[in-house]
Formats: structure tokens, sequence, C-alpha cells
């Protein structure tokens, strides 16, 4: 009785959250910058120590398609803030080692800029970072809810990746995030590289992380009878 | 006399560094986003498995000069493709998996004349690869020493590899001194829209690098410097 149960349950949580047909990232960044202490390392993020970002958009797609990344006299720009470390875990030997650092807590807001001015500088926070980017109209803001920061001692071009979820709290195109009256997570997702070489990173500043979100929307649920759930795990 | 020795040893590192080809500021070419699948596949079960091929086709939503591209009137997309897996590791939740091969293509396809990329399900299909191959090569790459990195507790990870222009219509626009690089990637199955049938999504970049040229120099024209 009680695996039906169990089996039902499951059942009813997969018909609330399978996918729907839409695909593809609502935006895409290349690069954000992100920063922390001078003791945060790529393979140490020492426990309690805070992780931010600044970036720009490259390219959005439905449903902010209306947006045009490349429009010369704007610029969408990208602000974390406030992740802080949990502590990296390391696995395997040296020369095969992995590094994991989970974050709690975190924000991040897109903006819309009318007077493009962002300047990374170097060192950061400094007088430029994130301010120049934290400005404008704030098109879209949330919370993590989950991030995490993986790298490691062995890949060639020193790479890695970040991925956290996040839960949209504000901005201006709030409502876009919603489709059938259910709010859609965001799904942060892509590589990272702590690469020294060939200006990839900019001085001061710890990884650089080429990414997008997706909308992580949930399929309506669909009507169904007690008998009729119950009889697909029977 | 010991500045001396500490001078000609600065140069020699100086020198040795010029031996191999150093790399100048890192130049993105082209930025991509879509996802990957195994074929041949024999276990279906397993990822990465040796013998297994690596595939990732998607759309390249930006494009940077030298690269001469137009996104209104054409659609671009791209498609990894010869990549057999030859070793797998695993080392806790982590999966190493390195692949011989490879190549990244890029392709333009006119928006009103061409058809338009559909992932389909279940790839290889009837749609995936031919909508993300059809048009004009526009730039060709080979890859080397492809490295697929994942975790299989968050699902999530990352590759690399090297990456070198070498054909497209593009490939007079870019320097020759310009042409070698690299490229990395996220990869996530944390999506809950992907597709069914494909394993992850991909995000991903290439930056090429100036190379600098080595100069030739005599043991006597070196060591003149420090006397």
């Amino acid at each position: 009785m009680n695996q039906r149960k169990t089996r039902i349950i499951a059942g009813l949580a997969a018909l609330a959250f399978a996918a729907t047909a839409e695909a593809g990232p609502i935006i895409d960044w290349d690069p954000i910058y992100f920063y922390g202490p001078a003791s945060s390392t790529f393979n140490n993020q020492p426990l309690g120590n805070p992780l931010a970002g600044v970036g720009t958009v490259s390219d959005f797609n439905a449903p902010f398609d209306f947006l045009d990344a490349s429009d010369p006299t704007k610029e969408y720009t990208i602000v974390i803030s406030g992740l802080t470390s949990l502590g990296t875990g390391t696995i395997g030997a040296p020369g095969l080692q992995f590094y994991s650092t989970n974050y709690s807590g975190g924000t991040i807001q897109i903006y819309e800029d009318l007077t493009p001015d962002h300047d990374y500088g170097v060192n950061p926070p400094n007088a430029t970072a994130p301010s120049t980017f934290a400005d404008g109209t704030l098109l879209l803001s949330g919370v993590f809810t989950r991030f995490v920061v993986q790298t490691n001692d062995f890949t060639q071009f020193q790479v890695g990746n970040a991925e956290g979820d996040i839960n949209w709290n504000g901005g201006s195109l709030i409502d876009l995030t919603v489709t059938g009256g259910a709010p859609c997570p965001g799904l942060f997702t892509g590589g990272l590289t702590w690469r020294p070489v060939g200006d990839v990173l900019i001085p001061g500043y710890l990884f650089r992380h080429d990414g997008k979100i997706d909308l992580n929307c949930p399929v309506p649920a669909e009507t169904s009878s007690w008998g009729k759930v119950k009889a697909q795990y029977r | 006399m010991k500045k001396k020795a500490i001078a000609f040893l600065l140069g020699m590192f100086a020198l040795n560094a010029g031996f191999t080809p150093a790399a100048g500021a890192a130049q993105l070419l082209f930025d991509y986003v879509g996802y990957d699948y195994e074929s041949p596949d024999p276990n279906p079960n397993q990822f990465g498995e040796v013998g297994s091929g690596y595939v990732s086709l998607g759309e390249v939503p930006v494009l940077y000069a030298p690269l001469v591209f137009n996104t209104v009137a054409n659609q671009y997309t791209y498609v990894i493709s010869g990549l057999t897996a030859i070793n797998q590791q695993v080392v806790g939740p982590f999966i190493i998996v390195d692949y011989a091969g490879g190549a990244l293509d890029v392709y333009e396809d006119d928006r009103t004349l061409g058809t338009d990329y559909d992932f389909g399900v279940n790839p290889p299909n009837a749609t995936a690869p031919p909508t993300f191959v059809d048009g004009t090569h526009f730039l060709g790459g080979a890859l080397t020493n492809f490295r697929f990195v994942f975790n299989t507790i968050d699902n999530s990870g990352s590759f690399e590899a090297n990456y070198q222009v070498v054909g497209g219509s593009q490939l007079d626009n870019v320097d020759v001194t310009r042409r070698t690089g690299w490229t990395f990637a996220g990869v996530t199955s944390n999506e809950i829209n992907m597709p069914e049938g494909y394993a992850h999504q991909v995000d991903g970049q290439v930056l090429v690098e100036q190379v600098v040229p080595a100069k030739d120099k005599s043991w006597g024209a070196l060591k003149a410097n420090y006397r």
C-alpha cells in the first residue's frame, strides 16, 4: 500500500513538472566575470567568502526576443551578488582533482541602460564595477536557490562550470517569466575558465563564465481522476 | 657577477618561451548553444563509454569580427562531430572522457530560402543533423584533445578542446596568425525542456589566440646581450 502511494505521488510530480516542447535560452552572455576576495582561488573558495559577478548580455530569445542585445545605443548588463561560499570540497588525487563549491544566498539582476558605459576595470569591486553594470532600468531580478562552482587541476585550458537555479522576484519584465499562471524558475548554466593566458581573464577577476539562462517552465497539470492516475502504476 | 648570472638565466627562460609559439591576446570568434548526443552509442545506459561517438549541434547566436556575417538575413548553426571516446576515468561522482578526432563546423543558411534548424527527438533523426549542416559551410574547425568532464550527481560539467580554423567560406578572413585557439563549454542535464533523446544542453564559445612566432638566435648573440 505504501509503495503504491509512493508511486502515485511520484507520478503526480512527474505529471506536474513534465517538459514542454519549448527550448532555448532566454538570455545568453559572453562573458560574466566573477570576483571574490583575494583568499578565493580557483581551487579554494573558503567558507563564508562572497562571490559576485558582472557581465553583458549578448543575445535574447523568446520571450525576451524583442530586446536587441546588439543595439549600440543600449547595453544589457548582469549583476550577481551576495553568494556566500559553503566551503570547497576536494575529490581525487592531485593531478586528477575536482573542486566543488556550493554557495548559499545570492541575487541576480539584469538591467537595460540607455547610456552604455559598462567598465570592468581591474581588481573589483572598483570605481566602475559593479556600479556601471547596476544602472538603468531593472528588467529582471531573482534569488539563487542553488549555486555551484566546479573546477579541477587537470584540464588543459583550466575549464570548469558554474550552475544555479533562480526564483524570479522582480523587474519590469517579470511577467514574462510566468507561463500559464505558473512561475518559471531560471536555470543558470555555462562553462567557466580561470586561464590567465591571452587576456582571457581581467586582472583581479577570478573566473570568466560563458553561459545563459533557461526558463524551466513546468507544463500545466492535466486534469485526471484518481482512478486513472492509480491505473498507470498497477 | 651574481646579477649577470640572474640576468642570463632570465634570458634563458625568455628564449625558451620563444621556442614554443606564445599565445597573444585571446579573441572571441563565436558563441554556440545547443544539445549533444552519442552516435554511435554502444551502451545506451552509459555516457562516454569507449567507442561511443560524441555529437553536438545547435545555433550560433553570436559571431565576432573578423568573421563577416549577417544574423538578420542568415541563420548560423554548428555541428561538433567526428569524436570517438578513447578513454574514460571515474573519480568519485565525476567522469572524464577523452576523445580522438573531432571537428567544429559552422554553417550559414538563408533565413528566407533556407530551412530552419529543428532538433527533433531521439537524434540522429530526419532533421538533426540535416537541418544544421545545410547552407554554406561558413567556418571549418579541427578539434584535438577534446575532453569532457561531468558530475553525475549534480548533472553538470564542461568540455574543452584545442581548435584550429581549417576551412569554410570565412577561412581567408581569419589571419593565418590567428587560426589557432581553443573552445570550452558548459553542459547540463538539468534543463527540463531538453528535447527527448538528447543527453545534455551545451553552451560554448571559441577563442583564437595570436601566435607569436619564435625568433632564431645563436648562443653567442644571446650571451652578448648580458656582457
